[in-house]
């Protein structure tokens, strides 16, 4: 065999072998589409009765402040920059009680918005990789869910800070006195073929709302719907009932689209390690304290 | 080379008015104003909660900065064509960043990025 035919041989089979790999790598850590992909989007397909299973993406809760219907921001999306005690003036105001309002003002973000501080002073569970609970792990950067269901179940798994949900269908009703915890309890029925629907109590107070530090106390009922309207789309509503912190209901998501992903798809993990989280804010978050002597 | 590492400040004004890149920490960043840094990678850490690219710059007077500049989280980061493996020490980069407010060689990766004479074309952001 001449030297070059090895050579071009060689050639081939590395060729193959970095194919091969490539092919096998784009199996895992799959990104989702951004939202200039769904641009000229339309629902299609005809939507399967009660079902929800599979890998769902919105990409509409990454770099917002806040609830989708009530962002901490002024009209235009100014703000983001903080500093300010309360949200005075912010486009859609949120209707704080008197005890809702103190208790916001102990909340010290340090996501974008109108009350965002430097990121070393604030107290938001994310911060310190304290379990994000309910609603906030669906408020915040809801990106992508796997959802599986069972005869009894619907679960949600959420890669993003290592999130999950269990939602009982088995007709069970909601706690009468319950301990809280930081998912709360979840039922969910469907109302008709392509509408479910899930109530949400029993949530630990010190939770956050959002991640621009909203509230909420143990009053806390949370509904949400997953209106199949497509093959390809759920309408995801959710809605906040506390009237310790808020003097009427309020709308968190209207309509939200989850966007229906490959059955295939692999979501990449985005978890919160303390350490991790002590090493960026040793080197990034108090460097940058603006006045050294709040340190 | 070595002699035109250096600091170019190029102040940008109100470009940044409106939000567009909402990020965790930012009341910390002057978002109105873009730095480019020029300089030797000393570390790239791909981790959570933001990569990190470790850079040391000469300032104007010559002492050698070590800037340390984050980017998003690397699932964020992936989306824009980063990976593990889009730095390594030794490499000679230029990258336009927002600078800290309070002046630290701290920063926010934002805008060109360079790495040993080539341009890094990024993927557009997610939203």
């Amino acid at each position: 065999m001449s030297k070059r035919l090895v050579v071009v041989l060689l050639a081939v089979m590395a060729a193959m072998f970095s194919a091969h790999v490539g092919a096998q790598d784009e199996k895992w850590n799959n990104i989702p589409p951004t939202r200039a992909a769904y641009r000229n989007w339309k629902p299609s397909g005809v939507a399967p009765k009660r079902d929800l299973t599979g890998i769902w993406d919105t990409v509409q809760t990454l770099g917002v402040s806040g609830i989708l219907e009530h962002p901490a921001l002024f009209a235009g999306g100014r703000g983001q920059e903080g500093g300010r005690e309360d949200e005075t003036g912010i486009e859609h105001p949120l209707p704080y009680t008197p005890a809702g309002l103190a208790a916001l003002k102990k909340n010290k973000p340090s996501g974008p918005g109108v009350r965002q501080v430097d990121s070393v002073l604030t107290n938001d569970p994310a911060g310190k990789c304290d379990p994000l609970g309910f609603p906030y792990m669906f408020t915040w950067e809801f990106r992508t869910i796997n959802v599986v269901q069972t005869p009894r179940q619907v679960v949600m798994l959420s890669p993003f800070y290592g999130n999950y949900r269990v939602v009982w269908t088995d007709g069970r009703k909601p706690p009468s006195d319950p301990d809280p915890r930081y998912n709360g309890y979840s039922v969910g029925h469907w109302v008709d073929d392509y509408t479910f629907v899930i109530e949400t109590t029993g949530m630990l107070a010190k939770t956050w709302l959002d991640h621009a530090g909203r509230p909420h106390s143990e009053q806390l009922k949370v509904e949400e719907t997953f209106h199949r309207v497509s093959a390809d789309a759920i309408e995801f509503s959710m809605t906040f009932t506390d009237p310790v912190m808020y003097t009427e209901p309020v709308q968190a998501t209207n309509k939200l689209i989850l966007h229906k992903l490959p059955d295939d798809f692999d979501i990449p993990e985005l978890l919160c390690s303390p350490s991790e989280f002590a090493d960026y804010n040793n080197q990034v978050a108090s460097p940058v304290l603006r006045d050294g002597s709040k340190k | 080379m070595a002699s035109r590492i250096g600091i170019v400040v190029l102040i940008v004004g109100l470009a940044f008015a409106v939000p567009v890149f909402a990020h965790h920490g930012a009341a910390s960043f002057d978002v109105g104003k873009s730095v480019t840094v020029t300089g030797t990678v000393t570390e790239y850490v791909w981790t959570n909660p933001h990569v990190l690219v470790k850079v040391d710059a000469k300032d104007d007077s010559g002492a050698v900065k070590q800037w340390v500049l984050e980017a998003w989280n690397p699932v964020t980061q992936a989306g824009r064509g980063w990976s593990k493996n889009t730095f390594k020490a030794g490499d000679v980069v230029s990258l336009d960043i927002t600078p800290a407010k309070n002046e630290q060689p701290v920063g926010e990766i934002r805008g060109k990025i360079v790495i040993n004479g080539k341009e890094f074309v990024q993927k557009p952001a997610a939203f």
